[in-house]
């Protein structure tokens, strides 16, 4: 069966790329951009680790076709850090050991800019309830909540 | 909040105790670093499993002649494609690796023993093939009766999953088959006598469910493997000499012909220690002669790996009105799953291992069931236990009217408690984490209506073993240390803060990487909390080797005698008047000279560490049921834990609350549901909900330090005894709560609510 | 001189499982020790068979302190050794 030839922006860089009708954004990120920081942790859009953006939506992109990407603007976290400068959610991970495993921080972080985006001055439960649709097995959520509401204070400048 | 209460004689040291950013981190948050599916080979093919519908069934025949004639498909295999293995238990009775049974798990032979056993591989140019591949394998099954249950398992009449097989470890042995593979029993004292001078008994049955370790990256791999007996993965595992060596024997190799690189990996928790796609990757890559890359889908990773057992318990314990504990007694009865080697050898022996009681005795059964084989998951075996013992060690308590803190510390072991396998405790630790709960603000607030305060410890064997590192100073005087051991979270940071600190040298300038199964000794996994305590033995003993290297060069220089040149501060210096007037020669500079005084400096250590000092926690946990819904909500949660020593407090901290939050997981949530036919119906993080973060408060670590004198730094392993009061913590919050003690997991609003009602 | 005197025994200490199979039912022994070896080596010329699989199944705790079974482990007069199962962890 012939290929769909896909337009899209990726990271801010014009993209092409041919998909199956089956293959989802997810897999092409991975498999046909070679762009493997978005993670597969079900496939079912339950554990949040291939969080993306598109168009400034969050999404799963395991629950998103790679077609519908057509012309929209994708995020992953490839694109988080400017040049050689972390996203401050990028260093305040680091700072607070944020990450054990680090499977599912691309995803939070993600999640967690995306919720920065909408609220800059989330509170500890609406950090909490915004990163709910994100797994993490390692590190129980403290300090992962705990450099989300930090970084939020530094974007802030307070 | 966090805490950390040490002892206060204690020397301070430079880097130790702090808390610098992980080597490998911005890899990790750039989206760089590279997990077991995230390698890629040209030419590589994409393999598929075809796993079984049946949860027991015979296999009569498999046809994969259409699968392999579908164009695009490369490779096919079956069991036939793998040797027959000897009947063999190797190695440590817990794990009993009886490559016969392992054989199987990976790829079924005569039966298959659970639904989603693998029955056949393809290898396809594209996933789509592969799977496609697999709808043309023609499998003949003889379906069969099957077991589910570890109660109905062990029944007389039960589904066999061996015929033949005969009960172990009893003498003498059963004259007829059965589902239970071995019976264990520890004991010391008279449990009669025992028994008969107690005011208060207490005697309950309990279920656990199992539970997955729930890593968030499926088991993935990537296998290169030639015709010749050669072959490269790259694998996401907690011990890539495990991978290797599991491998090599069952694709009938030589162990140093299959080279393992380290990929990270996403999360195991006792999961990654065993193998699984590897063997298939390889096979399917040696047929084809291409590169094969298999990932396991979530489905597969429920239905085909871990969880750890569920059980079947019943314990009893008698105190004195003083509190004093005179007997116990514990039954336990765990589900293996498909193949023998559930940990219940670890449940009958930690059970009631953080009390000193006289007379006390364990029985444990490991019983075959038409579930995927367990695995080892965090502390394996004794969070099971610990919550029967734990939930009747409160209920003891209420009944002697007696706080249940003070209770388990008037009964607490320390260094000389006999112990209910034998010998006598080596370490205190115990205490400490019960007096810091006392002590804790948190244990004196006041509850509101429908809140409940339970408190439970637990106690866990951290490991030693083999290990091995190298130190390699640069030419620049920095330094690389290279260890064997997978980087699970965060030991890079550990192992280069321990070396920056023997050598006197900042943090900065040390590199710290794994290195692959050809580039370094063997190393044993990373698990049973043991990588800080045993892999950090082995880097400070080459950074010590290091530093006698660094006298001697520094000896030469200066033209003096190596004895008469002391190591301090990262800098040689003259030892003493005696041996002359020199300034103090730094790492860097004995670095530049190198060349003149020998060549590349350097050094390996390889160890087999004993003395790792066992974990104590204590914890702490505050819920509120809702009478209406039976759900719960923890309200607070503060876990204490006898570390010894937090090297990177940070990472420490994070693994008491990864470690409490994954037991209150397995307290409210988490199950295998099967149904009639044996069929797994939650497979999917949906419907086996982990917890959340909306589910949760902050978890409040305190860091209890009592140094290990078997650790150069003071190590005990951090990793893994955290979880193991949880569930007993919150159940007893549960009674607190509404009085009613809750005796088979998950706690499920469901359950919770009938057992409100039941009391109405 | 320490060395020429006699030494106090090693007490060894088998678990149930062990003595079933290779003693006869004996679980407790007074061996003259310098070394795990010497242990080791004082069970097998005892009971065949028994030094072997405390080599390879086995963990010992020598004093309380749990180590690998391994030759090299230098007791102490008087010490008290558990030979017991091995464990491992997640």
């Amino acid at each position: 069966m012939a290929k769909h030839h896909v337009t899209a922006a990726l990271n801010g860089n014009s993209v092409e790329f041919l998909c199956e009708t089956q293959q989802t954004l997810l897999d092409v990120l991975r498999d046909e951009l070679q762009l493997t920081g978005s993670k597969e942790g079900c496939a079912t859009g339950d554990c949040g680790a291939c969080s993306v953006t598109i168009d400034g939506r969050l999404v799963c992109s395991c629950l998103v076709l790679g077609v519908e990407a057509q012309g929209k603007s994708i995020q992953t976290i490839e694109g988080m850090a400017q040049g050689d400068r972390l996203h401050p959610l990028q260093r305040k991970f680091l700072e607070h050991a944020a990450l054990q495993c680090g499977i599912c921080t691309p995803g939070i972080l993600i999640a967690a800019r995306s919720l920065l985006e909408r609220n800059p001055d989330p509170s500890e439960g609406e950090v909490r309830y915004w990163l709910a649709g994100n797994l993490c097995r390692c590190t129980g959520y403290n300090k992962i909540v705990d450099a989300v509401l930090d970084a939020a204070r530094e974007m802030r400048g307070s | 909040m966090d805490m950390k209460t040490t002892k206060p004689e204690e020397k301070a040291f430079k880097v130790v105790g702090t808390r610098p950013v992980r080597p490998d981190g911005v890899p990790k948050v750039t989206g760089q670093a590279r997990y077991g599916a995230d390698f890629a080979l040209p030419g590589m093919l994409w393999g598929s499993i075809l796993r079984s519908p049946h949860a027991h069934a015979r296999i009569r025949a498999i046809d994969t002649s259409k699968a392999a004639a579908l164009p695009g498909v490369k490779a096919v295999i079956t069991s036939a494609d793998f040797p027959e293995q000897e009947y063999e238990f190797i190695g440590p009775e817990r794990v009993a690796v009886n490559f016969w049974h392992m054989t199987r798990n990976v790829m079924a032979r005569e039966k298959v023993l659970y639904e989603g056993h693998a029955v056949a591989a393809v290898a396809a140019t594209t996933r789509a093939i592969a799977d496609a591949a697999l709808e043309l394998i023609e499998v003949d099954y003889a379906p069969l009766p099957h077991v589910i249950d570890v109660d109905a398992a062990m029944r007389p009449d039960a589904p066999l999953l061996f015929e033949d097989m005969i009960t172990r470890g009893i003498e003498p042995p059963p004259a007829k088959p059965s589902n239970i593979s071995k019976r264990i029993e520890f004991g010391i004292g008279d449990l009669a006598a025992g028994f008969a001078a107690a005011d208060a008994i207490v005697e309950m049955d309990f279920t656990t469910a199992p539970v997955h370790q729930g890593y968030i990256e499926p088991h993935a791999c990537l296998a290169r493997f030639d015709n010749k007996g050669q072959g490269e993965l790259w694998s996401a595992s907690q011990g890539h000499f495990v991978v290797r060596a599991f491998t090599a024997k069952l694709l009938n190799m030589n162990i140093g012909d299959v080279l393992v690189h380290p990929a990270e990996i996403g999360g195991g928790f006792g999961g990654k220690t065993v193998i699984y796609v590897e063997p298939l990757a390889a096979a399917l890559s040696r047929r084809s002669g291409h590169p094969v890359k298999i990932m396991m889908s979530r489905e597969d990773v429920f239905k085909s790996t871990g969880p750890t057992s569920g059980a079947s318990m019943t314990v009893k314990i008698g105190a004195r009105k003083d509190g004093s504990i005179v007997a116990a007694e514990g039954l336990f009865k765990f589900q293996a799953g498909a193949f023998p080697g559930s940990p219940v050898m670890n449940a009958t022996m930690c059970g009631f291992a953080p009390y000193n009681i006289p007379n006390v005795r364990s029985v444990g059964y490991d019983v075959v069931c038409n579930r995927p084989k367990s695995a080892a998951y965090r502390a394996p075996g004794s969070p099971i236990s610990a919550f029967a013992v734990e939930s009747v060690m409160d209920a003891v308590a209420a009944k002697i009217d007696m706080d249940p803190l003070k209770f388990r510390l008037l009964n607490a072991c320390k260094t000389g408690t006999p112990t209910v396998w034998g010998p006598k405790h080596a370490h205190d630790g115990y205490a400490e984490t019960l007096q810091a709960l006392l002590a804790h603000p948190a244990y004196k607030a006041p509850l509101g209506k429908n809140q409940g305060r339970g408190v439970a410890s637990g106690f866990w064997f951290n490991n030693g073993g083999e290990s091995s590192a190298t130190v390699h100073v640069n030419e620049d005087g920095t330094v690389v240390v290279a260890t064997g051991s997978m980087d699970i979270g965060g030991s890079r940071a550990s192992m280069a803060i321990m070396a920056a600190e023997t050598l006197g040298i900042e943090y900065e300038a040390v590199r710290a990487i794994v290195a692959d199964t050809a580039s370094i000794g063997f190393t044993h996994v990373t698990g049973g909390s043991r990588v800080t305590f045993a892999t950090g033995i082995a880097v400070v003993e080459a950074c010590n080797k290091v530093i006698a290297e660094l006298r001697a060069r520094a000896a030469m220089i200066w033209k003096i005698e190596a004895a008469d040149v002391a190591w301090e501060s990262g800098c040689a210096k003259p030892a003493g008047a005696a041996a002359g007037k020199f300034e103090p020669m730094p790492l860097k500079a004995i670095a530049a000279k190198r060349a003149l005084t020998g060549g590349p400096i350097g050094a390996e250590a390889s160890v087999n560490a004993g003395g790792a000092a066992p974990g104590f926690a204590s914890e702490l946990c505050d819920v509120e049921v809702d009478p209406e819904t039976g759900a719960v909500k923890i309200l607070r949660f503060v876990v204490a834990q006898d570390v010894g020593r937090a090297i990177h407090p940070s990472y420490v901290e994070g693994q008491l609350h990864g470690g409490v939050v994954q037991g209150i997981g397995w307290a409210l949530n988490e199950e295998y549901i099967y149904d009639d036919a044996g069929h797994l119906t939650n497979a999917g993080f949906l419907d086996y909900r982990i917890p959340v973060a909306s589910d949760l408060p902050m978890i409040e670590a305190v860091l209890v330090e009592v140094p290990n004198p078997n650790h150069p730094y003071g190590v005990k392993g951090a990793g893994e005894v955290n979880i193991v009061p949880a569930m007993a913590a919150v159940a007893n919050a549960i009674n607190s709560a509404v009085g009613r003690r809750l005796t088979d997991l998950p706690m499920s609003p469901p359950k919770v609510l009938a057992a409100i009602d039941a009391g109405c | 001189m320490a060395e020429t005197l006699a030494r106090t025994p090693a007490h060894i200490v088998l678990i149930s499982s062990l003595s079933g199979r290779y003693t006869g039912g004996a679980k407790e022994f007074d061996i003259e020790a310098k070394t795990l070896l010497d242990v080791i080596r004082a069970l097998e010329e005892r009971y065949p068979g028994l030094g072997e699989h405390l080599e390879e199944e086995t963990s010992v705790a020598i004093d309380g302190e749990i180590h690998e079974v391994a030759y090299y482990h230098v007791l102490r007069p008087g010490c008290e050794i558990y030979f017991i199962p091995k464990i491992e962890g997640g």
